[in-house]
C-alpha cells in the first residue's frame, strides 16, 4: 500500500547485507502478521533466503480481522500458526497472560532498548512506528510538548485518531495517560480544545495536510514522507517523549515447528532482519541501524516509558474513561 | 400425442414424462432450465440463507434478533440515519430532478442534448469518486476555490463532513434517475388534455399545476423511492464523508462491523442486513405498484412533445441549467484533477507543485493498482458477456406468448429487480454466508477469490442489462421468428440467425452499462475483497482511508476518464437503437 514499497524493494534487494545461509533449521513454519502485503512478502522472501530449508507459510490480514481469527482457533482448539508477527506489545501483553505463548529467553536482545522486549522473552518488538505530533505549516505556533496543544491559539484546530479505531491511538493514550507530566488532564484539556478523535491516522494526516484542523496526533511516517514532497507540514518528536508500536514477534504456545519460529525471531532481530525494516520505510528497533531517510537519529527519538501489562489491565478501564471524556 | 407449442411448456396428457423429458432436451427446454438453475444458486439461495441467519432465532421465523438489535445503541441510530439522508437526500434530487426535466423535456431551450449529457454524468460516477472529489472541491486547501479566494479559511472544518454533506452528495448523485424518469414520462403524456387546457385559456403555471403535475403524480413518487433506494443503499458517499462527521447509516455500520472483527460477526451483520433488505424490497414493492399505474394510465401512440415558448426568460433559464452543470460536475471533478496532479495533498498546485508521479505511481509502479485495474476489468468484463447472454436468453423467453415459460421468465425478472434494488452490500453479506465454506460437491472454496467477487456482480447487477434488451425483443415482430420456425429452424438457430442481429446493439449497450457500473462499484466488493483481489473501488477507498489522498484522486481521474469514455461510446451506440434502451437517450 505504500508508494515506498516499490523503492525499499529495489534497495533491499540491492544494499541487504548478505545472511548467512543456515540449512540446520528445517520443514513448515506459518506464521500470522498483520504486516502490509508487500512488506509480509519481502519479510518472508528474505528469511527463506537465510533459511532455504524452511517452507512459510503465511496468513496476513488486518490486526483485528487476524485476532478474530485467532480467537476463533483458539476456542475450536487448534490454533494454525506457529509464529505472530503482528500490533502491539498490548495485545502480546494479553496472549501471555491467556497463556498462549512460548517463551525464547536464549533470543539475543542485548542490543535493545529493554522497554520494547518482554522481560522473560515472550514477545520481541521489531519496529518503531511512533505516535507524535504533526502540524500545518500555516499554524499560529509549532509545538514542542504535548502541553503546547491547550494553548489557547490550538483552540478547535486538533484532530487527533480514536483509540476506539486505531491501534496505535490506543497506546498513545495508554503512554500519555500515564506520564506524570501529562495524565488524564491532557486528554480532558484536549477535549475543552474541541478535539474530536475519531477514524484512523489517514483521516488526521489529511486533516492536517488539507488545512482543515492545524495540529494532530499521528504517526510518523504519514507526515514524514510527504514531507519530503514538499507537504505543507511537519512532524515533530515532543520534548516528553513518543509513544510506539512496536510490531512484536512472538512463538505460540502450540507452535508445531519451534525451531523454526526461533529462527524466524532470530532473523527478525538480526541486523539483515532490521536492515530490511529500514529499507521498508520504517523506524528500526535496532540502535544501530540507521533509520530511513528523513527520521531523526535512534538515539534523539524518547519513547515514553510504558508498560504494556498496566496497560492491558486498564484497558476496558481507559476506553471507558475516554468515552466520558469525548462523550462518545 | 399432446398439442406441442415451442413456446410453452407441453400440454401434458397420458405421457407427461416422457413429454417433460423431450421438452426439457429441446433449446428452449435447456435455457429455461439453465436459467432456474443460474437464480436459484445466485438469487434465491443467498438472500435465503441470509434470511435465515438474519430472521431467524434458531427455531423458526422471528423477527426477535432483528427487534433485538434496533431497541438500542448504534443500529437503530444508523437505520434512522440511513431513513434520513435517503429520504431528505430523495426529496431534493426529486425537486431539482423533476424542475430540469420539465425545463428539458416541454420548453424551447438550447443544446438540450449536450446539457442532459452533462447532467447525468454525476449519475455514473462512482459514489466514492464523487465523495472524495467533493471534498477537495470544498474544503480549506480546495485548488478551485483558492484560485477564486473562496476557500475557507485554514483551520476551519470541512463543511461537507457529516449530515449536510452526505445529504446534498446523494442528491447530486441521484437527482439524474429522478430527471431521466420525469423525462420519459413527460415524453409519454397524453397531447389532448394540455391541448385542452391551452385552448381553455390556461396559462403556463395553470397548465403546469392543473394538468401536467397532476399526471405526472404517480411517476413522481415512482421517481421519489427509486431515489430514495438508491440513496439507502448508497456506500462510498455516507462513508467518505459520514464516518469523519461521525454520521454513521446502517450500510456503512455492516462495513466497519464486519471488516473490523471479521466472519465472527457474521451473525450480528445478517441480522442488520436483512433489516436494510427489508426496507429496500418494501420501498421496490410501493414504487413497483405505482409505475404499473403510470403505465397503464398513460400509455398512448407517440406525440410530438408539448413545447412551451419561454420568450426572454430562456436565457436566463439556460444561464441557470449550465451554473447547474458547473457545480454538479465541473466543479468537484476540476478538484479531483487538481489534487491527482499535485505533488503532495495539501500544497496549492502551480507550476512548481504539478507532476504525474500520482499517474505514474498509480498506472505503472504500484503493484496493489496494477492488480486492482485487472481484477475489475476482467470481472466486471465477464459479468457484463455472461450477464448479456443469459439477459438475450431470458428476454427470448419474455417476448414469448403467454403460457407457463413466460411466467417463468417474469418471476426470474422480478428476481432479479428486487437482487439490484437490494444494497451491495446486503449482496455481499449473503454471499460471504453463502461461500465462506467450500461448495458441496464441488468442494471448491471461491471465498477470498475473485469468482465470489464475479458471482455477487451476476446477483446485483443482472436487471441492468435485462432492461435494454427486452425492450429491444419486444420490438421484434414475431413473425419472423414463425417464419423461421416454419421453414425448419430449430431453437438455437432462430436465436443465432434472427434474434442476436437484430438484438445485438441492444444487448451490447446492455453489456457496457453492466460494465460500467460493476467497474465503478465499491459497495458489493467492499467486504468481499482480500489481498490479491482488490478492485479498482476498494483500492480507491483504501487510499483515501489510509490518508493517500493524491494517490486516491489520481485513481478517480482515471476512472473518471474511463467513465465518460465509455458514455461517449454508449451515446455514439445509442443513436442507433430504440429510444430507452441508453437510458439517457429518450
Amino acid at each position: 500500500m505504500k508508494p515506498i514499497v516499490a523503492v525499499a524493494l529495489t534497495s533491499a534487494i540491492l544494499t541487504a547485507p548478505v545472511f548467512a545461509q543456515d540449512t540446520s533449521v528445517s520443514g513448515p513454519l506459518v506464521l500470522y502478521t498483520s504486516q502490509p502485503n508487500a512488506d509480509a512478502q519481502q519479510t518472508v522472501d528474505a528469511f527463506v533466503a537465510a533459511y532455504p530449508n524452511v517452507e512459510v507459510d503465511w496468513v496476513r490480514d488486518g490486526t483485528t480481522a487476524i485476532m478474530a481469527r485467532l480467537e476463533a482457533e483458539f476456542v475450536a482448539g487448534n490454533p494454525q500458526p506457529d509464529v505472530l508477527l503482528i500490533a502491539d506489545m498490548v495485545t502480546m501483553e494479553g496472549l501471555e497472560a491467556e497463556g498462549r505463548l512460548l517463551a525464547y529467553p536464549e533470543a539475543d536482545v542485548s542490543a535493545y532498548d529493554p522497554a520494547i522486549m518482554d522481560p522473560e522473552g515472550y514477545y520481541f518488538s521489531t519496529k518503531l512506528i511512533t505516535t507524535g505530533i504533526v502540524y500545518n505549516t500555516a499554524a499560529p505556533f509549532v509545538p514542542a510538548s504535548y502541553n503546547d496543544l491547550l494553548r489557547d491559539e490550538a483552540q478547535g484546530q486538533i484532530a487527533m485518531p480514536s483509540p476506539l479505531t486505531s491501534g496505535a491511538a490506543t497506546i498513545h493514550m495508554a503512554a500519555l495517560t500515564s506520564h506524570p507530566d501529562l495524565g488524564w488532564a491532557l486528554y480532558e484539556g484536549l477535549a475543552e480544545q474541541g478535539a474530536n478523535p475519531q477514524g484512523g491516522n489517514g483521516g488526521t494526516y489529511r486533516a492536517v495536510a488539507g488545512g482543515e484542523q492545524m495540529f494532530g496526533f499521528v504517526v510518523d511516517f504519514l507526515p514524514i514522507r510527504e514531507m519530503a514532497n514538499g507537504a505543507p507540514v511537519n512532524f515533530v518528536f515532543p520534548e516528553e517523549g513518543v509513544s510506539a508500536v512496536t510490531e512484536p514477534a512472538a512463538i505460540l504456545s502450540t507452535a508445531s515447528n519451534v525451531p523454526a519460529a526461533q529462527a524466524f525471531i532470530d532473523f527478525l532481530l538480526s541486523p539483515a532482519g532490521q536492515q530490511l525494516a529500514a529499507d521498508q520505510g520504517y523506524l528500526p528497533a535496532h540502535p544501530a541501524i540507521s533509520p530511513p531517510a528523513g527520521f531523526p537519529a535512534r538515539e534523539d527519538i524518547t519513547l515514553m516509558g510504558f508498560d504494556p501489562a498496566e496497560a492491558l489491565a486498564n484497558a476496558d478501564a481507559n476506553r471507558l474513561r475516554f468515552t466520558e471524556i469525548f462523550g462518545q | 400425442m399432446p398439442m406441442r407449442t415451442d413456446c410453452g411448456l407441453p400440454r401434458f396428457s397420458a405421457n407427461k414424462l416422457t413429454d417433460l423429458i423431450k421438452y426439457m432436451r429441446s433449446g428452449e427446454g435447456l435455457t429455461l432450465a439453465a436459467l432456474i438453475l443460474f437464480a436459484l444458486s445466485l438469487f434465491v439461495f443467498p438472500l435465503a440463507l441470509l434470511t435465515r441467519v438474519g430472521l431467524t432465532d434458531g427455531e423458526g421465523f422471528s423477527l426477535g434478533p432483528a427487534i433485538e438489535m434496533l431497541s438500542h445503541g448504534s443500529v437503530p441510530r444508523a437505520l434512522w440515519r440511513s431513513l434520513e439522508s435517503a429520504g431528505v437526500s430523495a426529496i431534493l434530487s426529486l425537486v431539482t430532478g423533476t424542475a430540469i426535466a420539465l425545463l428539458v423535456g416541454l420548453t424551447d431551450i438550447r443544446g438540450k442534448a449536450i446539457i442532459t449529457f452533462l447532467l447525468l454524468i454525476p449519475m455514473m460516477i462512482p459514489p466514492h469518486v464523487t465523495a472524495i472529489a467533493w471534498v477537495q472541491a470544498m474544503g480549506p486547501s480546495s485548488p478551485v476555490l483558492n484560485t477564486i479566494g473562496l476557500a475557507p479559511p485554514p483551520g476551519s472544518p470541512h463543511p461537507l463532513y457529516g449530515r449536510g454533506g452526505v445529504i446534498a452528495l446523494l442528491a447530486v448523485q441521484n437527482m439524474p434517475l429522478v430527471f431521466l424518469v420525469v423525462l420519459a414520462a413527460l415524453r409519454a403524456l397524453p397531447r389532448e388534455m394540455s391541448d385542452a387546457a391551452r385552448v381553455s385559456g390556461a396559462g403556463t403555471i395553470v397548465l403546469l399545476r392543473r394538468v401536467i403535475l397532476p399526471l405526472l403524480a404517480p411517476t413522481l413518487i415512482a421517481a421519489y423511492a427509486l431515489a430514495f433506494i438508491a440513496a439507502l443503499g448508497n456506500f462510498g458517499i455516507p462513508a467518505l464523508l459520514g464516518i469523519p462527521g461521525r454520521y454513521v447509516t446502517l450500510p456503512v455500520l455492516i462495513w466497519q462491523r464486519l471488516s473490523a472483527f471479521g466472519p465472527s460477526m457474521l451473525a450480528d451483520v445478517a441480522v442488520i442486513s436483512a433489516i436494510l433488505a427489508s426496507v429496500a424490497i418494501l420501498l421496490v414493492l410501493i414504487q413497483s405498484t405505482l409505475l404499473a399505474r403510470t403505465r397503464n394510465a398513460l400509455i398512448g401512440p407517440p406525440q410530438a412533445p408539448i413545447y412551451l415558448a419561454l420568450g426572454r426568460a430562456r436565457s436566463s433559464v439556460e444561464a441557470a441549467l449550465w451554473t447547474l452543470v458547473v457545480i454538479t460536475f465541473l466543479l468537484p471533478i476540476t478538484a479531483l484533477f487538481g489534487t491527482a496532479l499535485v505533488v503532495t495533498y495539501g500544497l496549492p498546485l502551480n507550476a512548481e507543485t504539478i507532476t504525474f508521479d500520482n499517474f505514474r505511481e498509480i498506472l505503472f509502479e504500484q503493484s496493489v493498482t496494477a492488480r486492482a485495474y485487472r481484477n475489475s476489468t476482467i470481472t466486471a468484463g465477464v459479468a457484463a458477456l455472461v450477464i448479456a447472454a443469459l439477459c438475450i436468453l431470458l428476454a427470448r423467453l419474455l417476448a414469448g406468448p403467454k403460457g407457463p415459460a413466460r411466467r417463468i421468465g417474469l418471476g426470474l425478472s422480478t428476481l432479479a429487480e428486487i437482487t439490484y434494488a437490494i444494497p451491495g452490500l446486503v449482496i455481499s453479506v449473503a454471499f460471504i454466508l453463502a461461500f465462506i465454506r467450500p461448495i458441496p460437491i464441488l468442494d471448491v472454496s471461491i471465498y477470498n477469490t475473485l469468482a465470489i467477487i464475479l458471482l455477487a456482480y451476476l446477483c446485483a447487477f443482472f436487471s441492468i442489462a435485462l432492461k435494454p434488451i427486452s425492450a429491444a425483443f419486444l420490438q421484434l415482430d414475431p413473425a419472423l421468428d414463425e417464419a423461421a420456425r416454419v421453414a425448419g429452424a430449430g431453437f438455437w438457430a432462430r436465436i443465432r440467425r434472427i434474434a442476436l442481429p437484430l438484438v445485438a446493439p441492444a444487448a451490447a449497450s446492455g453489456a457496457i452499462l453492466v460494465f460500467l457500473t460493476a467497474y465503478n462499484e465499491v459497495t458489493v466488493s467492499a467486504l468481499l475483497w482480500s489481498t490479491g483481489t482488490e478492485t479498482i473501488g476498494t483500492t480507491i477507498y483504501n487510499y483515501e482511508d489510509g490518508g493517500y489522498t493524491t494517490l486516491a484522486a489520481a485513481m478517480s481521474a482515471v476512472t473518471v476518464i474511463a467513465t465518460v469514455a465509455l458514455m461517449v461510446l454508449l451515446d455514439l451506440m445509442g443513436r442507433r437503437l430504440p429510444p430507452g434502451v441508453v437510458p439517457w437517450r429518450l
